[in-house]
């Protein structure tokens, strides 16, 4: 989750987020040196006393400036390419989740061995208790084994939703009458938060994310002990 | 209170642009404010620093003294006093570049009038603060962030190079 006063991104969780994170510093750098230069350019500018009105072309500086955007674009195109493709890599899931976007609240499913299906409402602040996180928190978590590969199939009952987890770098749409797909691994156990990320009404900002990532031995049981409650 | 506020901003708005383009205020700022109609299609005179000689003198008519200078510059320069060479230049440019290049005082009036309205601004947002909004939530309480803060520890959120990275777990403080 987000410390107060953040900037940059979270810690990566899953693989997936750290190349996301190592493409954009990459992407931030080429960003910072064409802005510093452009910004130096501009007070050179502004602040030289030399002055020509005769001034009509130039055909190197053209040239030059034509093939090194060109140039940069490619530096900057190539890897953001390369986790495009990354993403979309075939990775045979241990698990599928399916996650339902309500008017205001997540439901999951797993389906895959038994049947287990939970609604998941965000806590309200006066129920909260001491040292949990306001609008964050959820009475019951989406829980998921760390380390395996997990698809997540999400989609809507009324409006548009997004199902969004920051720390492990998923975004994707709720769309009613559309099932979206996304995968996704977590590289250490813990409990990741996001928020709904499309515009769904009076509580959109009310109904939160959070994927509890455990030892398989854990989920397991928690599987089981959710199956015999709900 | 907002209807009689926005009719302050407006006044004290035309006002200054009522002040800004008066004459008496550009002229107070060092501003030339002799410009009346110009014939353009006329070679004009201009004081620019890139263009040291314009396309004609400053002095068109000159009178009877200043022709009799005009004649004496004909002749070898070596010959004349520096107050002549002076009314020469004069003659022929109305601004030194020291003039020239001189500036106004207007960016002290800017420069005030920003900082009056950022105050303004500060009174407006304290007023807000004082009279308009409620209590933050019961989370902002020192006791709840430490509880908070601890269980992020504990959670290990972040563990990476956020938060986890700066508590020493052995020690139990902050590296």
């Amino acid at each position: 989750m987000a410390t107060p006063l953040q900037l940059g991104f979270q810690d990566a969780a899953s693989p997936g987020m750290e190349e996301l994170v190592h493409f954009h510093d990459h992407a931030l750098m080429v960003v910072y040196l064409i802005s510093s230069f452009v910004l130096y350019i501009i007070v050179t500018l502004v602040m030289t006393k030399l002055t020509n009105k005769h001034a009509h072309d130039s055909q190197e500086i053209e040239i030059i400036w034509t093939i090194l955007p060109a140039i940069i674009l490619i530096v900057v195109a190539l890897p953001s390419l390369r986790i495009l493709y990354l993403m979309d890599e075939i990775n045979n899931p241990h698990l599928t989740v399916k996650a339902f976007g309500h008017q205001w609240y997540w439901s999951y499913e797993y389906t895959d061995y038994d049947d287990l299906a939970f609604d998941s409402y965000m806590t309200p602040t006066q129920d909260l208790i001491p040292g949990q996180f306001r609008l964050l928190e959820v009475d019951h978590r989406m829980v998921i084994p760390t380390e395996s590969p997990i698809r997540v199939l999400i989609t809507a009952e009324d409006v548009l939703h997004s199902w969004a987890v920051p720390a492990l770098g998923i975004k994707m749409d709720a769309v009613p009458g559309r099932l979206n797909q996304t995968t996704f691994m977590t590289s250490r156990p813990g409990i990741y938060y996001g928020q709904c990320s499309e515009i769904c009404g009076a509580n959109h900002s009310f109904m939160p994310i959070a994927v509890e990532a455990v030892p398989l031995t854990h989920f397991e049981d928690w599987s089981t002990s959710m199956q015999q409650t709900v | 209170m907002l209807a009689s506020q926005a009719a302050v901003r407006g006044l004290q708005r035309s006002l200054w642009r009522a002040l800004s383009t008066a004459r008496c205020v550009q002229a107070a700022h060092g501003k030339d404010v002799s410009a009346d109609v110009l014939d353009c299609s006329q070679p004009q005179y201009c004081n620019r620093p890139d263009t040291p000689l314009p396309d004609i003198p400053f002095v068109r008519n000159l009178t009877a003294d200043q022709m009799k200078l005009k004649e004496k510059e004909k002749g070898p320069w070596t010959k004349l006093t520096m107050e002549e060479k002076l009314a020469l230049y004069r003659l022929s440019h109305e601004l030194t570049y020291a003039e020239m290049r001189k500036g106004t005082n207007e960016w002290k009036t800017v420069v005030g009038v920003i900082l009056y309205f950022m105050g303004f601004t500060g009174l407006v947002v304290w007023w807000q603060r004082v009279y308009v909004y409620g209590d933050v939530p019961q989370t902002f309480s020192e006791d709840w962030v430490e509880k908070q803060t601890k269980r992020m520890l504990d959670m290990r959120t972040n563990p990476i190079q956020g938060i986890s990275t700066h508590w020493d777990y052995d020690k139990k403080q902050w590296k």
